[in-house]
């Protein structure tokens, strides 16, 4: 049944233009109006409309953690969501992290204790290591080993990623 | 003939150079790139593994709105296979004809001008298939079986006489699944065409291959392509081959005559860039009662793609891992509807080890022995093939040392006697020996007016720290600050490098850097070899050395001068030198060129109600040769063990018996360590510069990897008195 509504569907007319919404979006303390195609993701839109290409996408499923970003000082996998859905909230990603070219304290710990290989996670671990530290949830490194688990590393560079990430909370 | 003297550069765990890009997101990947104008490419894949295309309907897609055009077999040019490489044949071209050989197999790209259009009108692409029985099993009696593929069979002494004189035999069956390389970065082409010039970004391990590859296929000058990769996002060997979407990417950009960027999707990362193939291995050891190895036998079969090549020779490494007398291996190959495997992180040795390892482990309990002391007893002092004596060995060190550290005088040997509350605890080690891998390599170096320095080779750093690496060396070798020297890599243009794989790249490379310096030196000599205002007028390069950004006499450092003051002499502005490396010879050295040596030491403990298996301690002791950076080679041995981690407790590419399909084409479903999996661990370097190169390394990309399911397993069989021979280890197995 399912199957033939399918085939219904698609032997009718050409799919019709999606919407293109005007949409604005505040990115590291900067205002940018868009007018996009309604399914560009948050994370398509920081990377393809805004050229902030800092936030990676790994799998476009919500389940890697590359493309993890803060809104509202949260953070939040920007593939699984709309760029529509996050008009007036509070953007930061990785290039909005750290200001007059002086890294984060995170962003140098990572450096510091080698705490990636390719660096295609990167931003997104340092983007939810620094929402870790916020939730207080760095504070053992059991709970840094379970709420580090949304970004996946696959060079394997998680003890590092631990040992920058106490280092940063130690200082806190 | 090591030459690199031990320096104050090389060997220092500095930071990585490329460390401020990578943690501000300013390190740019291949789809990090856009071209204005560019359109977008999406793929579709077979939705069966074997049969023919009866047809298309493409109504629907070429309407979609943004659609530029839909290409397929019908529409596709002919276009050649590409080339024979250094790593076997090319991958077949695709789009040629209506054959389905394998589930994912693409059979059209959709062009649009966004990548969203791209994505909706591939999944409007109809297609009427005639669907034939795929051949999907190792054992499936129509697979056609490739005997000995790499010639790499071998056969010492009487394997029926070595049985004869054993009195314990162990003899077991290993299976291996099918794993998957999922580097994290989508991988990614961008092609840009100006008339028969080519600008190619894309997610390869081998900007060469590439270059060379399309200008083959799309019959154009090799002078006119350039390939850029300065950051990838891993690889793990999925980057070694020019796949498909590669090819296809560059010929929609032909036909749209735009700019056109396509980025796979993680579905279609488990069909298009290769995996670790499964395995089936029939393992036997003899040995004496006194724990003397007399007879290694193991054969091995892998599968492969119908019309596509693999070098997976997994039984190989027994031959070369034991001093015994009679060894027999055997490796086969299995045709089958798949989509083409590829090499991963260790390919063959990930495998074979696993079930080398364990048996040894089998017989050593067997025979009453402790497994390090065993492994010791029978350890190969020489190439066990050549009988040559090892370019460098320091296994006996690494098992030693590594043992010491971990504490393993505290192991009770017998099966189930640790134990910490409910939770069993057990320990297992494995050896492991890497093989020697080395391919020519070029490097141009060149000192400026201001006395910086500026090398590059076509090399890519999936990674590995090969921008550290290569900056540090080349600073040690024209004695100047780390901050003076630039390393480049990631561009065509380049000298030659070859792939970023088989743990060669930082001997192959270090060594044509090693060689581009000390030229670099000597042109500098040349220039002033008339000079009477030149303290270093008529020096040779051995009478000379260099330090502070300047080249001095060895037997008087106050006569020399430094690089800026030379060029400024004599009015240039810079001076180059290109130097090459080719791999050493066994014949030349009268040694074995080693790969690197190991010793994993791991403990696990086990809910034994609940079949949880964690990993609680990891030491890997490892024989590297010299060390470049005591952080970047570090990280590859952790990373490396977190892939051996993966490999022996999690990965498990599924495909749907009777469809072909990737049951599990998701990071959702398709499982991977994640931070909580992976405990804290210890490396230990041991051993010394090698004596095969002038700069003594071997490669440590892979071998992390290997020797940890053995481990693992060895460690369970401690723990619990279960041998568990087919990976990965999962909780139906180890529920007591």
């Amino acid at each position: 049944m399912k199957h033939a509504e399918t085939e219904t569907r698609l032997s009718g007319q050409s799919p019709p233009e999606p919407p293109r919404v005007d949409i604005t979006l505040n990115v590291n303390g900067t205002s940018y109006s868009l007018r996009v195609d309604a399914r560009v993701t948050l994370l398509d839109a920081l990377r393809d409309h805004l050229g902030l290409t800092g936030a990676k996408k790994g799998c476009d499923q919500g389940a890697c953690g590359a493309c993890t970003v803060m809104v509202d000082g949260k953070r939040v996998v920007s593939c699984l969501g709309l760029a529509a859905q996050y008009q007036g909230r509070e953007i930061t990603t990785i290039e909005g992290l750290s200001a007059d070219g002086e890294l984060h304290p995170m962003q140098a710990a990572f450096a510091k204790h080698d705490a990636f290989q390719c660096g295609y996670c990167t931003p997104g671990q340092i983007m939810s290591a620094v929402c870790l530290i916020k939730e207080r949830r760095a504070e053992t490194d059991e709970d840094i080993r379970e709420f580090m688990s949304g970004n996946i590393c696959r060079c394997g560079a998680y003890p590092n990623i631990r040992a920058a990430i106490r280092e940063v909370a130690g200082e806190g | 003939m090591t030459t690199l003297e031990t320096g104050r550069t090389v060997g220092a765990g500095i930071d990585r150079v490329d460390a401020p890009l990578k943690v501000t997101g300013a390190a740019h990947y291949p789809n990090d790139f856009s071209i204005p104008g560019m359109a977008h490419a999406a793929l579709v894949g077979s939705t069966v593994a074997a049969g023919r295309i009866r047809g298309f309907d493409l109504s629907q897609a070429q309407a979609a709105p943004g659609v530029l055009t839909v290409i397929t077999h019908l529409t596709a040019p002919q276009l050649e296979r590409g080339p024979m490489t250094l790593l076997g044949g090319s991958p077949p071209a695709p789009l040629q004809d209506d054959r389905i050989l394998h589930y994912g197999q693409h059979i059209a790209v959709v062009v649009a001008e966004s990548a969203e259009q791209a994505r909706h009108a591939a999944r409007l692409v109809r297609v009427e298939y005639e669907t034939e029985k795929a051949v999907l099993g190792i054992d499936d009696p129509r697979a056609q079986i490739v005997e000995n593929p790499w010639g790499l069979d071998t056969d010492r002494g009487d394997i029926d006489a070595g049985f004869g004189q054993a009195d314990v035999i162990v003899e077991d069956t290993y299976t291996t699944p099918d794993n998957t390389n999922n580097p994290l970065g989508l991988m990614a082409t961008l092609a840009a065409w100006h008339g028969d010039a080519l600008t190619v970004h894309d997610s390869t391990q081998w900007p060469h291959n590439v270059r060379t590859s399309l200008a083959a296929i799309f019959k154009v000058p090799e002078s006119g392509v350039r390939v850029l990769a300065p950051f990838v996002g891993g690889g793990f060997g999925a980057g070694l081959r020019v796949w498909s979407h590669v090819i296809l990417t560059v010929l929609a950009a032909r036909q749209v005559k735009r700019p056109v960027k396509l980025v796979l999707t993680r579905p279609e990362m488990f069909t298009s860039v290769g995996h670790r193939p499964n395995s089936v291995q029939q393992i036997k050891i003899g040995a004496t009662r006194a724990g003397d190895l007399v007879a290694i036998e193991h054969h091995g079969i892998s599968s492969v793609a119908m019309e596509d090549d693999d070098y997976e020779p997994v039984s190989f490494g027994s031959a070369v891992a034991y001093a015994c007398p009679n060894v027999l291996t055997r490796d086969r190959q299995a045709r089958l509807n798949i989509p083409c495997p590829g090499s991963m992180r260790a390919p063959a040795e990930g495998q074979g080890n696993f079930a080398l390892e364990c048996a040894i482990d089998d017989v050593a309990h067997a025979v009453g022995m402790d497994p390090l002391e065993f492994r010791l007893r029978n350890y190969a002092e020489e190439h066990p093939l050549s009988g040559l004596p090892w370019s460098s060995k320091a296994l006996r060190e690494c098992y030693t040392e590594g043992a010491e550290r971990f504490g393993w005088s505290r192991r009770n040997p017998e099966p189930g006697s640790m134990r910490d509350g409910r939770l069993l605890i057990g320990y297992g080690l494995a050896g492991v020996s890497y093989p020697f891998y080395q391919v020519p390599c070029q490097a141009r170096a060149s000192v400026r007016r201001d006395g910086s320095a500026h090398v590059r080779s076509a090399a890519t750093d999936i990674g590995t720290g090969t921008y550290t690496v290569m900056t540090q060396l080349a600073a040690e070798l024209l004695g100047l600050d780390v901050s003076q020297v630039r390393f480049d890599l990631g561009d065509s243009d380049m000298p030659y490098s070859p792939q970023a794989g088989g743990s060669g790249l930082t001997g192959a490379l270090g060594n044509a850097v090693h060689t581009a310096c000390r030229r670099l030196v000597q042109e500098f000599l040349d220039v002033v070899a008339g000079d009477a205002g030149s303290p270093l007028r008529g020096c040779l390069l051995d009478d000379v050395t260099v330090g502070d950004g300047r080249i001095h006499r060895v037997d008087d450092p106050a006569q020399g001068e430094s690089y800026a003051d030379i060029l400024a002499r004599h009015g240039l502005e810079e001076l180059s030198a290109d130097g090459r490396s080719t791999p050493p010879r066994s014949e030349d050295l009268g040694m074995a060129p080693a790969g690197a040596f190991g010793a994993k030491f791991v403990e696990v403990r086990i809910d034994p109600e609940l079949g949880l298996l964690r990993v609680a301690r990891v030491v890997s002791a490892i024989d590297g040769g010299r060390i470049l950076n005591e952080k970047t080679a570090a990280s590859q041995i952790i990373g490396g063990t977190v892939g051996g981690i993966s490999q022996a407790m999690f990965e498990e590419t599924a495909t749907d018996a009777g469809t072909g399909r990737i049951a599990n084409a998701t990071f959702g479903d398709y499982l991977m360590p994640v931070n909580a999996d992976v405990p804290d661990m210890e490396v230990l370097f041991l051993g010394g510069p090698d004596r095969a190169t002038a700069v003594g390394t071997k490669g440590v990309g892979e071998i992390g990897l290997v020797g940890m399911a053995a481990a693992i397993g060895n460690a369970v069989f401690h723990a619990t008195g279960r041998r568990i021979r087919s990976l990965p280890f999962t909780i139906d197995q180890l529920m007591l």
